[in-house]
């Protein structure tokens, strides 16, 4: 276990779910259902999509939390409720406040769901952070560290500065606790 | 480059090294905005009054166009057709209370302006910050067209055209187009144009935000562009009026106004106008065709036309009153744009709290009734529906509400009763109460007040820079 490496355990970019900016949100759970089809080295299905701008540079991921996010009628929401914060008001108004949003918005009906699929992705995609690139060649002790302290459910695993893969949390967790399992 | 040129671009440098957390950069901004052939064409002047003496220092600055009062410093920096208004600062061994504390000014305060570029901004006030009580700073700050640092020290910030900071000491900020912050402090803040924040710690806070694709219609601003919106438009239009009267050496005076009230040297005023006693009229402020009823003010950049104001109203800076009426002690807050027409006018009811920031344009009449606060974008009814709210209403919340874009948290009474004190008090220091001699403020003591002008250099590489001067009592 000491000696694994992250490539060791990283789904190659190949194989991982991958869209471009511009493509609709239905589109792209399409690309996911497509990839999670054809993945079968491990039982845990890809979660997530990567979105690569036109120069084919990963721009942001589409996680399952983000994809819900897109179905809310009125996104830029949060980007009010981060104001809200920004400004000095306390977290009870905020709470407030997020609940008269919820009682007057109704999120399954067709038209809002038909509205959100055709949602181009870069408008709910989250752009990866500094701390979601991991190097092949790193070990795995240390790739578990930043999952852990960053909160992150996935790593963009790079060589030679080029995006190579995807380190899955489900993977590392998989690994590390039959290790466990295998101790006397 | 000359003298200028390396001025400008110095000051332009120490904005930015303090605004790189913010990763802004005002470069843009400030090569379109600041008119450096200007800076030679235009005198300064100041005012020599018993009341308020002058202490001046120019040191390695452009002033042009400047008006100055009272106390002040001005190093390394730039100002053009700026009013800096030391008539509100506090004196020597004079107390200020802050929480449990008294504090005691060991000496007169003073503005201090360093390594900064003004444009058409008013400074007015004194210092609210109670660790600097005796020098109101301005430094390494760059304030754009018609923006107002109101007893507000300011160090590393950018404030975009129509900002105003009001009893706020910041830092490190850059405060958006029409944006107006009251917050006691902040830091390292980036304020989106059309942001109306009124905060008292453990009291209350106010929040409003223009939705920005109607507030572009007032005023827009973009790299490499000179700002535009309705609002600049509006000034331009009246441009030439000022000319006059800052292009003729002697005015005619108006004989009809009462020996209790002030009309500023620099005012414009047309035809026909009625002026009660106690009104103090401030320089660049523009009056057409209209009535200022007893006590009531029109203080700088104000634009008051074809309208009738009752009593008591405050026309705070660079607020603008259009094909209005507008009942007694009504109050408009800065940089306010209401816009009555001809046909449609606007009627305000007395006691009204206009919030500083307020757009009131409107197509068909419209009314107001008395003892309302009114904010944000009111086009018609529905707008003012959605934008208002009964003052008394307001004084019974006691946690919180929202109401369309605002969000208000605290204790309504004690946010009405801070509006209605301050209120109180600025006609107090304008004198609106002035009777038997007694409550004199700054229309009454201008009428003491005379001016004074001084050139830049006219040739040479320091041209537009004005010599180092030292002016004292």
């Amino acid at each position: 276990m000491e000696h694994y490496l992250v490539k060791d355990l990283m789904v190659p970019i190949s194989e991982y779910a991958v869209v471009v900016v511009g493509t609709p949100l239905i589109e792209a759970i399409r690309v996911l259902e497509k990839a999670q089809e054809v993945y079968t080295v491990s039982k845990y299905q890809h979660r997530s999509i990567l979105v690569l701008d036109e120069n084919g540079h990963i721009v942001g991921k589409i996680s399952q939390l983000r994809a819900l996010k897109a179905l809310e009628p009125e996104f830029k929401f949060n980007d009010e409720i981060a104001e809200m914060r920004k400004f000095k008001f306390s977290e009870t108004y905020i709470a407030r406040l997020q609940d008269k949003y919820r009682s007057h918005r109704k999120f399954i009906t067709d038209s809002v769901l038909r509205e959100a699929a055709n949602k181009k992705v870069e408008e709910f995609m989250q752009a990866p952070s500094p701390g979601e690139y991991v190097a092949d060649d790193c070990s795995l002790d240390a790739a578990i560290l930043q999952l852990t302290a960053g909160q992150h459910l996935s790593l963009l695993v790079t060589r030679d500065k080029q995006i190579v893969g995807v380190l899955r949390i489900a993977d590392v967790f998989a690994a590390t606790f039959h290790k466990m399992m295998t101790l006397k | 480059m000359n003298e200028l040129e390396k001025l400008f671009n110095r000051i332009v440098q120490r904005v930015n090294i303090n605004l790189r957390e913010l990763n802004f950069d005002v470069n843009p901004f400030a090569i379109e905005l600041i008119p450096l052939d200007q800076m030679s064409k235009f005198y300064a002047f100041y005012g020599i009054t018993p009341d308020h003496p002058p202490e001046l220092h120019f040191e390695h600055s452009a002033i042009a166009g400047s008006y100055f009062l009272g106390k002040s410093r001005v190093r390394n920096s730039l100002l053009y057709k700026s009013d800096i208004r030391g008539d509100e600062l506090k004196h020597k061994d004079q107390t200020i209370s802050f929480k449990n504390l008294t504090l005691t000014l060991t000496k007169d305060e003073i503005i201090d302006i360093e390594d900064s570029a003004l444009i058409k901004t008013l400074v007015h006030n004194c210092s609210h910050d109670p660790e600097t009580l005796e020098k109101f700073f301005i430094k390494n700050t760059l304030a754009m067209d018609y923006s107002n640092i109101h007893g507000s020290p300011s160090d590393g910030c950018f404030l975009a055209p129509y900002a105003t900071v009001d009893l706020t000491t910041m830092r490190d900020c850059v405060i958006g187009a029409y944006s107006y912050i009251q917050a006691g402090e902040i830091s390292h803040l980036n304020v989106d144009p059309g942001t109306i924040w009124v905060n008292s710690p453990g009291n209350f806070n106010f929040f409003y935000k223009y939705p920005l694709t109607l507030l572009d219609r007032y005023v827009s601003l973009s790299p490499d562009k000179v700002p535009w919106g309705i609002l600049i438009d509006f000034i331009e239009e009246r441009k030439v009026e000022f000319l006059r009267v800052f292009d003729v050496v002697n005015l005619e005076a108006i004989e009809s106004i009462p020996k209790t009230s002030s009309l500023d040297r620099y005012a414009v005023v047309l035809p026909n106008i009625k002026i009660a006693d106690n009104v103090l009229v401030s320089q660049r402020a523009y009056i057409e065709n209209s009535t200022l009823g007893q006590g009531a003010n029109a203080q700088e950049n104000c634009f008051i036309i074809n309208s009738h104001l009752e009593a008591y109203n405050v026309t705070a800076h660079g607020a603008k009153i259009i094909e209005a009426e507008l009942g007694s002690g009504t109050f408009v807050g800065f940089n306010s744009f209401l816009c009555g027409k001809k046909e449609g006018r606007l009627k305000i009811g007395a006691g009204c709290v206009i919030m500083p920031h307020t757009i009131i344009d409107i197509e068909q009449a419209l009314e107001i009734p008395a003892n309302q606060l009114v904010w944000g974008l009111v086009r018609d009814k529905e707008d003012l529906a959605k934008n208002s709210i009964a003052l008394e209403k307001m004084s019974g919340i006691e946690s919180s509400f929202s109401q369309g874009e605002m969000h208000f948290e605290g204790n309504g009474a004690l946010f009405v009763k801070a509006f209605k004190e301050r209120i109180h008090h600025i006609l107090e220091a304008n004198g609106a109460f002035f009777a038997d001699g007694k409550n004199a403020g700054h229309a009454q003591k201008n009428q003491k007040l005379s001016l004074n002008t001084i050139k830049p250099f006219q040739f040479g590489p320091m041209e537009g820079m004005y010599p180092n001067i030292r002016i004292l009592p």
